[in-house]
């Protein structure tokens, strides 16, 4: 005898087995389990009509050939990468997110989390429990196009304010007192952020729906850091921070020039900006094997060690600039490193905390 | 001074670039989509067209097509001034003849006179001018 865990009484082994069962097959998700092989031993009606299965046919069956599971391409995952061996190899809990064919060969998107069962200190099966989520990559689709719609509009009007606060700083409407004109530059900086701020959401949306065009061209990487440090000296006088770049022998990469500049003026910019008043930056350029490697080092206020694994994590500022530095979206870094990776390249940092950090970004040569 | 087709639809835009080239001496046409532009073009033979990309209409990839400007009009410098950087269809346009590419957000005017001046001297330059 044993005790009705749904409350109804006392049951026999055989009433607990049927319980049991109807609780596996009432799951609303997809659920699959399976022996310590890897042999399918239960399915559940919700997964068999998202795959278009019929029980018999996979029941016994050896998981990883009997449903397949493809990636955004619709290349086979390998057997290493399904979640199911990765929760039997690690003996842990596994989610991930990639595709399954239907019986009729097409492809739809799941979230799937993969537990092992553990018995006696071993592993007796596993369960893997997924839904589809077709209907929230649309969604996430549909939000990319319309941030990326918003914000081509709302640069529209910006350009409308920008060009006439320009016109008006440089006398199209008739002469400016020196008063008016610094006013009138408060307007254009104003704008400039507010551009800089749709800038990185576009480019964001643009990473995230896959839809960034990269166009690789000869690119004389001395002169693009020249540009940025360029584009940034005046900030760095007003904090009389000492900007300075090196570089050992002539570069030219193949690559995105707009984006390895977005880079760059990212954490040149982040540098000045998180450094604390007669401090220095230093931009390196230096060609390893098949790579250049662009550095730009701060005397800033580093990156505590709590902070470091999610550095370049989504709307994430550690907490130590955070008191010193209110404004700042979080959005920088993630939008570095995403375009790093277009680029081929990758991005990665050390840092002390109140002894400065230096961000380095790799470009493929 | 030459001959310049501006075809852009916001009407603040379109007057201020207007009035910027008229204040530099150039010839001006003013139009607000791609299918006026190519209405405005039979009397009108520009030296440089200034165009936006999405507009109503027609928009500016559409007019490129439809204008065949590689095919036609080889020394005619068409100057694509959107905000939609780093897009695919910035890369259409290119294909399509655009000779330069100008984020219209980062654009002072004086930069405007400048890249304007460079493609009529056919200058390559930067693909992003910076605001002053």
């Amino acid at each position: 005898m044993v005790i009705d865990l749904m409350g109804t009484g006392v049951l026999s082994a055989e009433e607990e087995r049927a319980q049991a069962n109807a609780l596996f097959d009432s799951i609303g998700d997809g659920a699959i389990a399976t022996d310590e092989f890897g042999k399918i031993k239960r399915i559940n009606p919700a997964a068999l009509a998202m795959l278009g299965y019929k029980e018999k046919e996979v029941l016994g069956k050896w998981f990883p050939t009997a449903i397949v599971n493809v990636d955004e391409t619709g290349a086979p995952l390998s057997l290493i990468d399904r979640p199911i061996t990765k929760a039997f190899l690690l003996g842990t809990t596994i989610s991930d997110r990639n595709f399954f064919l239907r019986k009729d060969g097409t492809r739809f998107p799941v979230a799937v989390t993969v537990s092992p069962i553990i018995h006696n200190d071993r592993p007796i099966g596993a369960i893997e429990v997924f839904r589809d989520i077709s209907v929230e990559m649309e969604i996430d689709q549909m939000k990319s196009e319309f941030i990326s719609l918003a914000s081509h509009q709302l640069r529209t009007p910006l350009s409308a304010v920008k060009t006439y606060t320009h016109m008006l700083m440089e006398g199209y409407m008739g002469d400016v007192t020196p008063e008016q004109k610094r006013s009138l530059s408060t307007i254009v900086s104003a704008a400039n952020r507010m551009n800089e701020l749709i800038s990185t959401l576009l480019n964001i949306t643009r990473i995230e729906s896959g839809n960034i065009a990269v166009t690789p061209k000869s690119v004389n990487l001395i002169k693009l850091c020249e540009e940025a440090i360029r584009e940034v000296r005046r900030s760095a006088e007003e904090k009389e921070i000492a900007l300075s770049f090196k570089y050992t022998s002539a570069a030219s990469a193949k690559t995105d020039a707009l984006i390895a500049k977005e880079i760059l003026n990212n954490l040149v910019s982040n540098a000045i900006k998180y450094t604390p008043a007669r401090g220095s930056v230093t931009i390196k350029l230096s060609k390893r094997a098949k790579e250049y490697i662009i550095s730009v080092h701060d005397t800033g206020f580093g990156i505590p060690e709590e902070a470091r694994d999610k550095i370049f994590t989504k709307f994430f500022r550690a907490a130590n600039v955070v008191k010193r530095e209110t404004s700042g979206t979080g959005l920088g870094l993630y939008l570095v490193k995403g375009l790093a990776e277009q680029l081929g390249g990758t991005i990665w940092f050390d840092s002390e905390e109140n002894q400065g950090s230096t961000f380095y970004f790799s470009l493929p040569n | 001074m030459a001959k310049i087709l501006v075809v852009e639809d916001d009407k603040d835009l379109n007057n201020a670039y207007t009035l910027i080239l008229k204040h530099e001496g150039h010839e001006v046409t003013t139009t607000f989509n791609g299918e006026e532009a190519l209405t405005a073009i039979k009397n009108f033979e520009p030296d440089l067209i200034l165009l936006d990309l999405l507009m109503p209409i027609m928009g500016g990839l559409e007019f490129l097509q439809n204008y065949e400007l590689k095919q036609k009009h080889p020394n005619v410098k068409v100057l694509i001034f959107t905000n939609m950087e780093n897009s695919p269809e910035v890369n259409e346009a290119y294909k399509l003849g655009a000779h330069r590419c100008i984020i219209k957000s980062w654009t002072a005017p004086q930069n405007l006179s400048r890249v304007i001046n460079d493609a009529l001297n056919d200058k390559a330059g930067e693909a992003r001018p910076q605001a002053a």
